[in-house]
């Protein structure tokens, strides 16, 4: 996690879920790419947030596109994010002896328009969430900024604004993350992409 | 008012003469001089007992301040001395208005990189050194005797774990002065250091953009630009960059300058030729 | 230690790569080509352990090489760069793993755009305007920040590597010879002496 740095975060809002992620790529202490992607589209409701080793991020990326895909042609609708969550799990308890580096975060709604969020370990326990989860290198700062912050019920925007001050102020906290911030709001007739300046140092 | 003062004071010290400075019985130089003295763990070895608890490995690591830029470069109006102001303990931001520049008195500064602790107390010890030899010879110290005292002072602790890189600059008789001093017991007189976790990043800012004859202006912006830059690409470094101008009247603080606020502004401007 | 360089500009991107080839402590050669031409407007340049940058980089050459001929078409720099990444990822968790830190420089000729992929040891990848590999990154990489431009001219890019590579020189404890750069455009790859 500490070598390549990097952080996610997703929450839950009225009808609405959004998952954010930092743009840094490092080793170790020296930055090398402040556009690096960190959150993948899974399907047209549902993200996906690969914080972690760079190399695990960008592999398995590209193995659940794939993956997801599959699913769509085989069962011909578009994958759940609770069922992903599964997908996401049991692909790494796979490489339980020699795991991918990496805690991902599933976010989106369902087919009821339900917000889902939830994140893994890096081999596969699911830990459901109704409020927020976290991951990556700054989750101590996250989980403090997340617990002042997050209300149940916010309306997109508002949903938008929490979750944007709460991952720039914690990866203000965190030398391995930041440069550049990524949010995403998912909303049952629309998805807001939004890209955060925020300090580059 | 006196009795209290008595009160407090130190039985066995005699009173101070006050027309004639110091008596014989009142100042004793071995005692002011002599290496300050510290407790030791009462362990068989205690620089093992250090490093055990202050390695990354360690299970209660006691974690202490490490990632920097500092830089001092000479050139025709001084020596600008620019630092940044994180304090980072492992990956955790515990500072971003870190005070990197010690002042050690009028004529002298101090920079900070390695243990926060190590660079405060002795770069304090040595401007306390500096003001008795001043009021000893009625001249002030020069910047490498200064360095020196310093240097000797850490080099008296040397595998003990103290951890310190720091520049002293000043103007002497002798003019604009620099030194690197570190805790190996490293002392370097130079033009241009650059000391720290970001000190390459800032080297290669600092030797492309240098010129002996820059003006002061020149210079101080040069010096501002190599602490940004370092704190743009060194995760360890950042917060804010202050600096200072080194002249014959003494060192004259140039400003603190929020990363943020520069990021933006020299991102409006446009980049440098290339020479 | 070696030192890559990659710099990309407004129709071209220039890689470079120092041409001491070490062992242990030993200067085996100077002179030491540590590219390989990929295909008309892609160059791999490699560094790391001895021997796997080579390997790597010639087995990724010829398969690039065989899919260009299997399809007629030419690879742009993002498929090759995705490619080598794979591979280098797959072999990453072999019992057996490269050990190759790389710069893949191109030109899309379809999208008539330069592109720079910098890529590490454990196949991390990331598209960038400039980009550095070694101990030279530390001192370079700022400065590149400080005298880059998207829209900077080929000689410009040439002084900018001249500038870092002097800097290597002056500030580097170990010795840097001679450098090489292939600049690479729409017409294809060339060879500059540095």
């Amino acid at each position: 996690m500490e070598y390549n740095g990097g952080a996610v975060v997703a929450m839950v809002g009225k009808n609405c879920v959004a998952i954010a992620c930092d743009k840094r790529l490092g080793v170790q202490a020296m930055t090398i790419s402040t556009e690096f992607k960190k959150i993948f589209q899974a399907t047209p409701k549902t993200y996906l947030g690969l914080p972690g080793l760079a190399t695990d991020v960008q592999t398995l990326a590209e193995k659940f596109r794939f993956k997801i895909n599959m699913y769509k042609l085989k069962e011909e609708r578009e994958i759940e994010p609770r069922t992903l969550a599964h997908l996401v799990s049991s692909t790494l308890y796979e490489r339980r002896f020699g795991p991918w580096f990496t805690e991902p975060v599933v976010a989106g709604l369902d087919k009821n328009n339900n917000p889902f969020i939830c994140n893994t370990d890096t081999i596969g326990c699911i830990n459901f969430a109704k409020d927020f989860v976290v991951s990556g290198t700054s989750t101590n700062q996250l989980y403090g900024m997340c617990e002042s912050l997050w209300e149940p019920d916010l309306e997109p925007e508002d949903l938008f604004e929490t979750i944007s001050q709460a991952l720039m102020n914690a990866v203000d906290r965190d030398c391995l993350a930041g440069w550049g911030a990524e949010v995403v709001v998912i909303t049952p007739d629309k998805i807001i992409t939004r890209t955060l300046k925020s300090r580059m140092d | 008012m006196d009795a209290l003062v008595s009160k407090y004071a130190h039985s066995s010290a005699s009173p101070l003469d006050s027309s004639e400075g110091f008596s014989q019985a009142g100042f004793d130089a071995a005692q002011q001089f002599a290496l300050p003295m510290f407790d030791i763990p009462m362990v068989s070895n205690p620089i093992d007992f250090l490093r055990a608890h202050t390695d990354p490995s360690a299970e209660n690591r006691i974690r202490i301040q490490h990632g920097t830029t500092t830089l001092a470069f000479k050139f025709q109006g001084g020596i600008v001395v620019a630092v940044d102001s994180r304090a980072s303990g492992g990956s955790y931001i515990a500072s971003q208005t870190v005070k990197k520049v010690i002042e050690i008195n009028p004529y002298l500064l101090g920079t900070m990189a390695g243990g926060a602790a190590d660079c405060q107390y002795w770069e304090r010890e040595l401007g306390r050194r500096c003001r008795l030899y001043e009021l000893r010879n009625k001249e002030r110290i020069s910047v490498a005797a200064a360095s020196k005292i310093l240097s000797n002072m850490v080099y008296d602790y040397k595998g003990m774990g103290l951890s310190m890189g720091t520049m002293i600059t000043g103007w002497d008789k002798t003019g604009p002065a620099l030194y690197y001093v570190d805790s190996d017991g490293s002392r370097l007189k130079g033009e241009r250091f650059s000391v720290g976790s970001g000190s390459t990043f800032a080297y290669g800012v600092l030797d492309t953009g240098y010129d002996f004859d820059m003006s002061v202006d020149d210079a101080i912006a040069l010096g501002k630009r190599s602490i940004y830059h370092a704190c743009h690409r060194d995760a360890y470094s950042g917060g804010s960059v202050n600096v200072f101008h080194v002249k014959e009247s003494g060192w004259e603080f140039k400003g603190n300058f929020d990363f943020d606020k520069l990021h933006w502004d020299y991102q409006a401007q446009p980049k440098g030729q290339i020479v | 230690m070696e030192t890559l360089f990659g710099i990309t500009g407004k129709d071209f991107v220039i890689a470079a790569y120092d041409t001491k080839a070490v062992a242990s402590i030993t200067m085996m050669k100077i002179g030491e080509d540590k590219s390989r031409n990929l295909n008309d407007h892609s160059v791999m340049l490699y560094s790391g352990e001895p021997g796997d940058g080579v390997h790597f980089a010639e087995y990724i050459e010829r398969n690039v090489k065989l899919n260009g001929i299997r399809h007629g078409l030419e690879m742009s720099p993002k498929a090759v760069a995705s490619f080598a990444r794979r591979e280098l990822a797959d072999s990453l968790r072999s019992r057996k793993p490269y050990s190759v830190n790389l710069l893949i420089a191109g030109y899309d000729v379809k999208k008539d755009t330069p592109a720079l992929y910098w890529m590490d040891h454990l196949a991390s990848s990331a598209e960038v305007p400039f980009a550095a590999h070694g101990y030279g990154a530390y001192y370079c990489l700022s400065m590149m920040d400080r005298y880059h431009r998207p829209d900077i001219t080929e000689e410009e890019g040439i002084k900018l590597l001249k500038m870092c590579i002097n800097e290597l020189r002056t500030r580097m404890i170990l010795n840097m010879p001679d450098f090489v750069a292939k600049v690479v455009t729409k017409e294809g790859i060339r060879v500059v002496q540095l």
